[in-house]
Order: structure tokens, then C-alpha cells, then sequence
């Protein structure tokens, strides 16, 4: 398994979307969070994150997450959630972030 | 909790990249005990959770810290220690709210130590099937 991460960035007319794959933790989140910083800060659409290959967030990922939310809202934009594995939407449950965040 | 049987101990580097061995390691000690898959994931984000917040105290990436990870006979007990490098390790800042309280739900059991080798304790109880 690797503990790597890759971001595949998908750009859309009125959309942009960052497909993860891997694992989000500690050493890989800085990557994870210039890119979702920059995407809101420069395309200021919805974002969409893509989780179907996403093996493992903890409490770094997390609050990378709520970063870009709050960053997304000052654009009167939303951070939708896509496809999370069972034992990552756990995470999201525990921590009461699947009310703050768009889950598909 | 059952007796002490046998003890498996991990020294790391106070470094990001090596956090990703600590979650390797007690994923194989806890198949090895018998958790389930989804038991052992949690097990993992208990124990990198401790571990993130070890390496963000440390002033260095210099030192080390310890896992000890004890096999009891009903469950897993893992042990952290920092005292292999000069820093201050205590978890006692408003700002761990949000890993400590992922660990007490994800672990059954979670002891803040002082004054002690080791700063933290948690363990996980099997839960066989009758």
C-alpha cells in the first residue's frame, strides 16, 4: 500500500475538482493543501474532491479540509465531498465534519 | 486488560515522512493479534494521530521518539516515549481537542501520562466472537 499521494486536477467551466489518491497524512498534506488552497484562491468555483481513492485522512487532512471550506466560503463557494470509503466517512462522523461538508 | 506477553518496540526519527512506517507497524502487530480490517485502520489513525502530534511539538527534527507496542492476551497496548529528545511533549494545549478526541473514539482506552518515560497510553480490547 502506498503512502503516497497522488492530486489529479480537473478543471470545469463552472467547476473544479481534485481527485485524490492515496494516503493524507502528516508528510503528504502540505502538497494536498497548496493545491486546494491555490485551486479556490484562483478559480474561486465549487470544488469538488474526489475520495474514491482516498485510503487514509487523519486529523492533518481534516483540518485542510476545513481550511479550504472556510476559504471556499468567502467566495460564496461550496466544498463538495465525493465517494468516501466507509472507515474515512468514520472520520468525518466523529468529528462532526460530515455537517459541515457536502457529502455524496 | 490481560498480562504483559510480548512487547514489540519502535524508535522513529522526529521526522513526517517516517510517520507512515509507525501506521505500517501496528497494522501488522494488530493483524497479528486478530483485529478486523476496519478495527485496524482505526488503530492506525489513533496511533499517527500521537505520532503528528510528537513531531509538531518537537522544536527539531533532530531525536527520537518510542512506540511500545505490548500484545496482551485479550488486546493491544501502545505506549509512547519521548524522552529520547529535548523536547517538551506533554499533551496538554487546547489545539489537540481534535486528534485526542479522534483517538477516544476510535481507541477503547487513552491515559495522559506525566512525569513518566512514556506519555500517553492506549490500548484496544479484541472483541472475540462467541
Amino acid at each position: 500500500m502506498s503512502s503516497e499521494l497522488k492530486i489529479h486536477e480537473e478543471l470545469g467551466e463552472d467547476y473544479a475538482r481534485l481527485i485524490l489518491s492515496g494516503e493524507v497524512d502528516i508528510y503528504t498534506s502540505q502538497n494536498l493543501k497548496e493545491k486546494m488552497y491555490n485551486i479556490i484562491d484562483n478559480y474561486q468555483k465549487d470544488l469538488h474532491i474526489g475520495c474514491a481513492e482516498l485510503n487514509y485522512i487523519d486529523s492533518t487532512g481534516l483540518g485542510i479540509f476545513v481550511g479550504a471550506l472556510k476559504k471556499a466560503k468567502q467566495y460564496n463557494r461550496n466544498i463538495y465531498i465525493e465517494n468516501l470509503k466507509d472507515n474515512i466517512r468514520k472520520l468525518f462522523v466523529i468529528t462532526g465534519l460530515d455537517k459541515l461538508f457536502i457529502i455524496n | 486488560m490481560g498480562n504483559e506477553q510480548t512487547a514489540i518496540e519502535l524508535t522513529l526519527p522526529l521526522r513526517a515522512e517516517y510517520v507512515s512506517v509507525a501506521r505500517l507497524t501496528v497494522s501488522g502487530i494488530a493483524n497479528r493479534i486478530g483485529f478486523d480490517i476496519e478495527t485496524i485502520e482505526d488503530i492506525k489513525v489513533a496511533v499517527a494521530e500521537v505520532c503528528n502530534k510528537i513531531i509538531r511539538g518537537s522544536n527539531s527534527k533532530e531525536g527520537k521518539y518510542k512506540i511500545t507496542f505490548n500484545i496482551l492476551t485479550d488486546g493491544l497496548e501502545i505506549l509512547f516515549d519521548c524522552s529520547g529528545s529535548n523536547i517538551n511533549c506533554l499533551f496538554d494545549s487546547d489545539d489537540d481537542i481534535l486528534g485526542i478526541s479522534i483517538i477516544e473514539a476510535l481507541m477503547d482506552e487513552l491515559k495522559i501520562l506525566k512525569n513518566e518515560p512514556y506519555i500517553l497510553a492506549m490500548s484496544k480490547i479484541l472483541e472475540r466472537d462467541r
